[in-house]
């Protein structure tokens, strides 16, 4: 075999299932033995921005790492008749779908990382379904983002909407972080379905605003990890320091990391991540 | 640090950075526009052809037509062309968001073809930060 030829440990498998009473084919990869981690992935991007946490030997010695592909996003399909409808992603809907998969997975007391989108609906995971999971780990966690630009640029006739996810993508990230991965993130908006993109920001930006539950959150019940990159603009780390405040927790933040810490610089980023896993599992 | 006479300098070489033929200029070779570049009370006229920065004026304008405008204070410029910009100054969103950046008039321009003019002004920065 060419020596520089290197078979990852990850494997690829598609699922059906229903989730809200509608069936989905949902595509999902997974790498690792151990306490399940299952990974969400930003709006408008796929499961590849954990590609090399998945690679990761000292994070797979002791976790399932389980990253899918929300249904319309990376390999997942939307369901049928999806034509017909503008997508957007619900706080109940997203919920449902994580919590189909885990089930159809079988499961138990995993824990779940998400980030910016994914840092957001960990919050309804803590609030309503605590007794689920051994931890929640949110990455560029808020409780709210106020608009700071027209999405509807995101999805028109008559602009690329790979172009312009793309380049909203690339803002979001450290100017030092590495170019090959910076563009790698970038090139997984620039492969978004027309419209997925602005259709998770309705989640991330209007129907999930979670202001008014977070009293309800009771950390006692599931531990909640918050690390937010020092360089995002979108959920910045005075968002979450307040999130934190109020929850009574801590958070990290994560010098020379944008919105995507797992993707854009992923050696730096395991260094925040594995004390946090390490914890995790002392306590598992 | 970089004064105002250094801002303006540096927003003048923006030719440079778009010539014909440049990996910029391919870019936004269907890109065609004039941009107002506000700094304070100074004012830049940007002409682009097909991806090419033909011309930067910095005036004195008499009644000036352009397409849209980018508008930041001093301190603002000064953080955003600096080689590591700090958090909230890295990019032309980040300034929105944080309110240091006003745009003004027919966007479809700067929205159709955002990663050109991110691109372009932040090759005016002394040197690449990765």
């Amino acid at each position: 075999m060419n020596g520089q030829v290197h078979i990852e440990p990850v494997t690829g498998r598609y699922m059906r299932l229903p989730i809200d009473g509608q069936m989905y084919r949902v595509y999902w990869e997974e790498a690792g033995s151990g306490i399940p981690l299952v990974c969400l992935h930003t709006a408008g991007a796929d499961g590849r921005q954990y590609r090399e946490l998945l690679n990761d030997e000292q994070i797979t010695a002791n976790f399932r790492v389980i990253v899918f592909d929300m249904p319309w996003h990376g390999k997942s399909s939307p369901p049928a008749g999806f034509q017909q409808h503008t997508y957007e992603l619900t706080t109940e809907g997203y919920v449902n779908q994580i919590l189909a998969i885990c089930d159809a997975l079988a499961l138990e007391q995993p824990v779940v990382m998400g980030c910016s989108i994914g840092g957001r609906v960990v919050l309804q995971l803590a609030l309503h379904h605590p007794e689920r999971f051994s931890a929640l780990i949110g990455l560029q966690s808020s409780a709210h983002v106020e608009p700071y630009y027209d999405t509807s640029w995101l999805h028109r006739s008559d602009v690329h909407g790979g172009e312009i996810c793309g380049a909203i993508a690339y803002g979001l990230m450290a100017p030092m972080s590495p170019d090959d991965h910076r563009y790698e993130t970038v090139w997984h908006y620039q492969q978004g379905g027309p419209g997925v993109f602005k259709g998770d920001l309705y989640f991330y930006k209007i129907d999930g605003d979670f202001r008014e539950q977070l009293s309800g959150i009771d950390t006692s019940k599931c531990p909640l990890y918050l690390l937010t990159g020092g360089y995002d603009y979108s959920c910045t780390p005075d968002d979450t320091r307040q999130l934190a405040s109020q929850l009574g927790v801590d958070m990290i933040e994560m010098e020379n990391l944008g919105h995507f810490p797992m993707s854009e610089n992923p050696q730096l980023f395991r260094q925040y991540l594995l004390p946090v896993l390490e914890e995790i599992r002392s306590k598992c | 640090m970089m004064n105002m006479s250094d801002i303006v300098e540096r927003l003048s070489t923006l030719p440079q950075h778009a010539a014909a033929g440049s990996a910029l200029a391919v870019k936004g070779s269907q890109l065609t526009s004039v941009v107002m570049l506000v700094c304070n009370e100074h004012k830049l006229v940007l002409r682009i052809e097909q991806g090419v920065v033909q011309s930067v004026s910095t005036g004195p304008h008499v009644m000036p037509s352009f397409d849209f405008s980018l508008s930041a204070s001093e301190p603002d410029w000064q953080l955003f062309l600096s080689s590591v910009p700090p958090p909230g100054s890295h990019d032309l969103i980040a300034l929105l968001r944080r309110g240091a950046l006003e745009l003004q008039g027919n966007l479809y321009p700067l929205m159709s073809h955002l990663m050109y003019f991110k691109l372009l002004f932040e090759s005016l920065r002394t040197e690449t930060s990765s």
